[in-house]
């Protein structure tokens, strides 16, 4: 046998693991991008060699006349900033409003001028409208706090469950959903009436939609995405079973619905609709509305290259051209956009600093050394684990 | 490589037509060897799945434009293998740049088989992954060196030599295998 033949075999006889699994996990994100693809007429697809001879022309014109330089320019810029020079300190947020960062030891709050003051060694916090609250859990317990007041507790619930992820209505802020284990339940806004909504939800943070009639999404144990009138209890949909989502995100307006897995993005409208879904790699991932537009950015991470992209897509049934934003090696674990919708909060979690780029413009502005300034001790354990896992900008549409 | 088979350009024909069982048929042929591909060049399982995944999620964003007279396997190939190596060389910029603390020995290398295989994936291991990426399009995917030159870009005596090199050290471990 000759040696060529000895490894042809060798090489054919190694089973990559899991090649099975792999298989079974990456045909469901496989054939969600194929549904949410428009299939092209077949005299469409022979124009494509045309088409792209058209595409460069124009691209060549544009590079060549000033408009085209100068959105040349800005891509390059957004590219490249990543070398941005840090700042060591927040002096100012670079728009109107305030942050509330939860940290590993605790909810903060940071005001325009950058000062900021830690909240309790609550596990979690979440806005009420216009700031004037924050609804913190932390073990069993459930608390309304004043940040003004120095985080003076208002009111508290002592529930069996593990109680996370607690939501405030929008909408005169007079109620606030929660999970208590695997039970959704919904209090009043001054802590009282509290009741069972559902049983058996997952862990995903439930959604309140904004101007919808006290409505709320959330999902169930086996991945079905619902949205429950939460006076009368009535189910208004229900999608079919799927993953588990991570994040539920609704436009400002109430009209679309982000699905954001740990392996798929699904846009629904208010009606539960699928627009269209998409595959993604594991790895960070996180989706934020643009205020008043259905226009969204995504963090996606690729394994293949190590770096993560934010990108802009837009929640229709026709996703449109995906729009480069920005792009760094490593993670990025947070986002956040500004009240006034001009600037974009960016979690990069490997240079423990906060991008905030303006949107309608290639400026970056950064911010280093994170995790200290949220009370992580000095080089304890990896940066991912102190870095704060979330922001949120008051008072934009999803907190 | 020879060109596509009638079953094949069937497959690709219903795809680019909607149909998802046409596409899953064309997914399933090829998943096994494009996972493996992936895995043989960036020696981590997780990545391996992920690229493999990548690169069909790639395949079918592009569908509507594939000329279905083509073979779609070097297609595939193509993406898989250049981005198996982006990501290895990553990996190795990360590992200089002390970046990454797992150490050489902790990828997941998976359940290798027989001892002749082990063998083969040390001595993989040990070769650049541009050299391994020639060494899994040559022996594992069968491609000629031209064919292999076309597919990564490369002049074809960049090919022979990452081939024959290759080979020699795997050679090597053959024999002392064999002893």
């Amino acid at each position: 046998m000759s040696r060529e033949t000895e490894l042809l075999r060798a090489l054919q006889r190694i089973q990559a693991p899991d090649e099975l699994e792999g298989l079974r996990r990456a045909w469901p994100l496989v054939s969600a991008a194929f549904e949410s693809r428009e299939p092209v007429a077949w005299p469409r697809r022979n124009q494509w060699p045309l088409l792209a001879a058209a595409a460069g022309v124009v691209i060549l014109a544009a590079a060549l006349t000033s408009p085209g330089r100068a959105l040349v320019g800005s891509v390059r810029d957004a590219v490249t900033s990543e070398t941005v020079k840090p700042k060591p300190a927040l002096t100012s947020l670079p728009a109107r409003g305030v942050l509330l960062v939860n940290s590993k030891n605790g909810p903060w709050r940071v005001q325009f001028d950058g000062s900021k003051r830690r909240l309790g060694p609550w596990w979690e916090g979440s806005w009420s409208p216009q700031a004037k609250y924050v609804v913190v859990t932390r073990g069993h317990e459930l608390a309304a706090i004043d940040p003004n007041e120095k985080g003076a507790i208002r009111w508290s619930l002592d529930r069996s469950g593990t109680v996370r992820s607690a939501r405030w209505s929008r909408e005169a802020g007079d109620r606030v959903a929660y999970l208590n284990g695997h039970q959704l339940r919904v209090v009043a806004g001054d802590g009282t009436a509290d009741g069972p909504l559902r049983q058996l939800v997952a862990t995903t943070p439930p959604a309140w939609r904004p101007g919808g009639d006290r409505e709320l999404a959330f999902s169930t144990v086996d991945g079905r995405i619902e949205l429950v009138e939460t006076d009368s209890t009535k189910t208004r949909w229900r999608t079919d079973p799927g993953e588990i989502p991570t994040q539920l995100v609704w436009s400002e307006d109430g009209q679309r619905l982000l699905v954001l897995a740990e392996r798929s993005l699904h846009v629904l409208d208010a009606e539960g609709h699928r627009l269209w879904a998409t595959g993604l790699s594991v790895g960070p991932s996180g989706v934020a509305f643009v205020r008043k537009s259905h226009r969204f950015v995504m963090i996606r991470f690729s394994p293949a290259t190590g770096r993560s992209d934010l990108v802009l897509l837009q929640a229709e049934r026709d996703p449109g051209e995906e729009r480069f934003l920005y792009s760094a090696p490593g993670d990025f674990g947070t986002l956040a956009i500004s009240p006034n919708g001009h600037w974009l909060l960016v979690g990069w979690v490997n240079a423990d600093q906060w991008l905030f780029l303006r949107l309608t413009a290639s400026k970056v502005v950064a911010v280093s050394g994170i995790a200290r300034k949220f009370g992580a001790p000095p080089r304890v354990g990896p940066l991912s684990k102190a870095f704060p896992p979330s922001v949120s900008w008051c008072c934009p549409a999803s907190p | 490589m020879v060109g596509p088979g009638r079953q094949e350009r069937a497959w690709i024909r219903g795809a680019q037509a909607g149909s998802a069982s046409d596409l899953e048929a064309l997914f399933r042929e090829h998943w096994p060897r494009a996972h493996r591909a992936a895995f043989l060049v960036v020696q981590d399982a997780a990545a391996a799945e992920d690229i493999a995944q990548e690169a069909f999620l790639a395949a079918v964003r592009n569908l509507d434009r594939f000329d279905r007279r083509r073979p779609f396997g070097p297609w595939l190939h193509r993406i898989v293998v250049n981005r198996s190596i982006d990501w290895a060389r990553a990996r190795r910029l990360r590992r200089e740049a002390g970046e990454v603390e797992t150490a050489e020995g902790e990828s997941d290398t998976g359940d290798l088989g027989n001892p002749f295989s082990e063998g083969i994936a040390a001595g993989l291991a040990s070769l650049r992954p541009e050299q391994r990426a020639v060494i899994v399009l040559r022996y594992l995917l069968e491609y000629s060196p031209g064919e292999i030159a076309d597919l990564l870009d490369l002049p074809r005596g960049t090919v022979n030599s990452r081939l024959r090199r290759g080979l020699d050290r795997l050679e090597d471990i053959l024999d002392r295998e064999r002893r």
